[in-house]
């Protein structure tokens, strides 16, 4: 069982074999987002920033400019905490840079707020132009870094540090922008990405025999597109949204707008981070924040019984 | 591409073996730049009169003899970081005949000459800018793109002083030197002066220079509107191979030539009917 950091790390150097214009842009957390393989594998392609997260976003976008994939890497809190370099360097310039945010959501446990991604989808989102995966097992990472690397739109890749089972086959196909159904049920639909995507699998365990089952779908890729989540949406009347992020900005906001924009008739439920968080050990926190596959199955039961 | 009737037909240079002619030409298109500038800024009604005009001779420098131009795979690359002196770069590009005089659409909607310089627009931006501080990283990520691919093009930036209080552009600085970007020159418009009044008054910098050998950094301050000097000290900084060098030009805001300036070199002020055409006029054969 590893975390998508890992399977990030060494996809990494995958594509720089075969892509050599992949080249990254570190920020002193080469151990903690797993980049340092790729320093190992080709050092004149790696370039250490520092703890200078606004000079490196600027000079990845300098690099992309010039033909080059950088992905500039550090923990997602950190990097979009310069936004305004993200906001013009990268944006405006529509820079095919891939920015690299880690430790998303309460994740990094006892270090506490000022260190998880909590944010980091609420400010991303607002860019027209920049995509937004966030893979849920190693298979999709393969996917999603074999897609990024032969792209040239600016993209932020949201990494998880929690270790998680695998939820996809090999033969998995990474459809950008289209909600991959994990769990076809009836009746409810639970939406959620990332590490939350197992919690959510695991939580139906808890459920009660002789409960109409909900559907799951991995939400890897923001924005959602509105034709394919209607599709999915047909034949269901319960939303229920599951979210590692503040609730205010991410994909909860997300899929209620296309609810609204679409005029759906359902009952909607999101659970997500309702304050700044706090340190502790993950499990406590996740526990807190209605985030673990306890929690998720007790939701989701209420949801399915009203 | 239509050449604008007040240009000089361009040919570059030639420094060698007479730099005195290049500098004294180069003096001559700078004053057709100045003059490019008060008039689109005049004709927009708003935008950075004293901040375009304090870096017209770096920037005439720069286009029609620093940069490696002519062939554009192989052309240099510039960063504006002090975006708000975009007229100035309009203007020179226009006046070399690299973009058609679209002068009167300067800050209107639609137009390619955004308030600050946009590179979805416009070609020959070669970084959108605007928000302080943000340049000198882009040039520097492009520095180290011209190094991996061995091209022998250089990268070229202008910060304002004002802008140096960024702390992003002393990130930039540190890594500059760290990388050893020997293929990278900064100029520095050093006019003493920003939004809110003199930066002495508003948050010292202290002494530039000093600061950026501190760094690591090759450090020359020369006069800035000085066609020779310019010349001089960028030819001095693309011998020096293994750290990257900035150029501290003394300038002054609202320059048009020795003893004159114009609006009193006021950052935010703008012109009136009046006020450009006796700008106009210091420079002589205006329209």
């Amino acid at each position: 069982m590893k975390a998508t950091r890992d399977w990030f790390g060494s996809e990494l150097v995958k594509i720089g074999d075969t892509f050599d214009n992949v080249v990254v842009v570190n920020c002193d957390l080469g151990a903690a987002t797993r980049t340092l393989q790729f320093r190992d594998a080709y050092p004149n392609r790696f370039f250490e920033g520092g703890i200078a997260e606004a000079n490196a976003i600027g000079v990845a976008a300098g690099l992309a400019l010039e033909g080059y994939r950088p992905f500039v890497a550090s923990f997602g809190h950190f990097l979009t905490g310069k936004f305004l370099e993200i906001f013009q360097s990268v944006g405006l310039n529509d820079a095919p840079v891939v920015l690299v945010g880690s430790h998303a959501g309460l994740a990094i446990g006892k270090d506490g707020p000022t260190q998880m991604g909590l944010r980091d989808l609420a400010l991303i989102r607002t860019l027209p132009n920049v995509a937004i995966y966030q893979p849920a097992d190693g298979v999709e990472t393969n996917r999603m870094m074999e897609h990024i690397a032969a792209g040239s739109q600016p993209v932020y890749l949201r990494l998880c540090r929690q270790p998680t089972p695998e939820v996809h086959t090999p033969d998995y196909v990474f459809r950008p922008h289209h909600p991959d159904v994990i769990v076809r049920g009836r009746e409810t639909l639970v939406l959620t990405m990332g590490g939350s995507v197992h919690s959510t699998i695991e939580s139906l365990g808890g459920m009660v025999n002789g409960e109409s089952r909900p559907t799951i779908a991995n939400i890897s890729s923001l924005p959602v597109l509105a034709a394919p989540f209607l599709e999915l949406l047909d034949g269901h009347d319960k939303v229920v949204v599951i979210e590692d992020h503040y609730q205010v900005g991410g994909l909860t906001d997300e899929i209620s707008r296309l609810l609204v924009d679409n005029r759906a008739n359902v009952e909607f439920r999101a659970v997500a981070v309702t304050d700044y968080g706090q340190a502790g050990s993950p499990d406590d926190l996740y526990a807190r924040y209605g985030l673990d596959a306890r929690s998720i199955a007790s939701t989701l039961r209420a949801v399915v019984a009203a | 591409m239509k050449i604008h009737p007040n240009t000089v037909p361009y040919y570059r240079p030639n420094l060698n073996p007479s730099p005195i002619m290049a500098a004294n030409y180069l003096g001559k298109l700078a004053d057709d730049v100045r003059r490019q500038t008060i008039t689109m800024i005049h004709q927009a009604g708003s935008g950075h009169v004293a901040s375009s005009l304090s870096c017209v001779d770096v920037l005439t420098a720069l286009r029609f003899s620093l940069m490696r131009w002519e062939d554009s795979s192989r052309r240099d690359t510039f960063v504006l970081s002090k975006g708000h002196a975009a007229p100035a770069w309009y203007s020179t590009l226009m006046i070399a005949g690299d973009i058609p005089d679209t002068t009167p659409t300067l800050r209107q909607i639609d137009s390619p000459l955004q308030g600050h310089p946009d590179r979805q627009r416009l070609e020959f931006v070669d970084a959108s800018t605007g928000a302080l501080g943000q340049g000198l990283a882009m040039a520097l990520g492009a520095a180290l793109a011209c190094r991996m691919d061995q091209s022998g093009r250089r990268v070229w930036c202008l910060l304002g002083d004002g802008e140096c209080q960024e702390g992003e552009v002393w990130e930039s600085l540190m890594f500059a030197s760290a990388q050893a970007l020997g293929t990278t020159t900064v100029f520095v418009d050093h006019n003493r002066s920003q939004s809110d009044g003199r930066l002495e008054d508003v948050m010292p910098i202290g002494d530039l220079a000093a600061k950026f050998q501190a760094f690591g950094w090759n450090v020359q301050t020369i006069d800035g509107h000085d066609m020779r000097q310019i010349l001089r000290a960028s030819h001095n900084a693309t011998q020096i191979q293994d750290r990257p060098s900035v150029i501290v030009a003394e300038t002054k805001k609202g320059f048009l030539r020795d003893g004159h300036i114009a609006l009193n070199g006021a950052h935010g002020a703008t012109f009136d009917d009046d006020s450009a055409s006796q700008s106009l006029a210091v420079l002589g054969g205006g329209r």
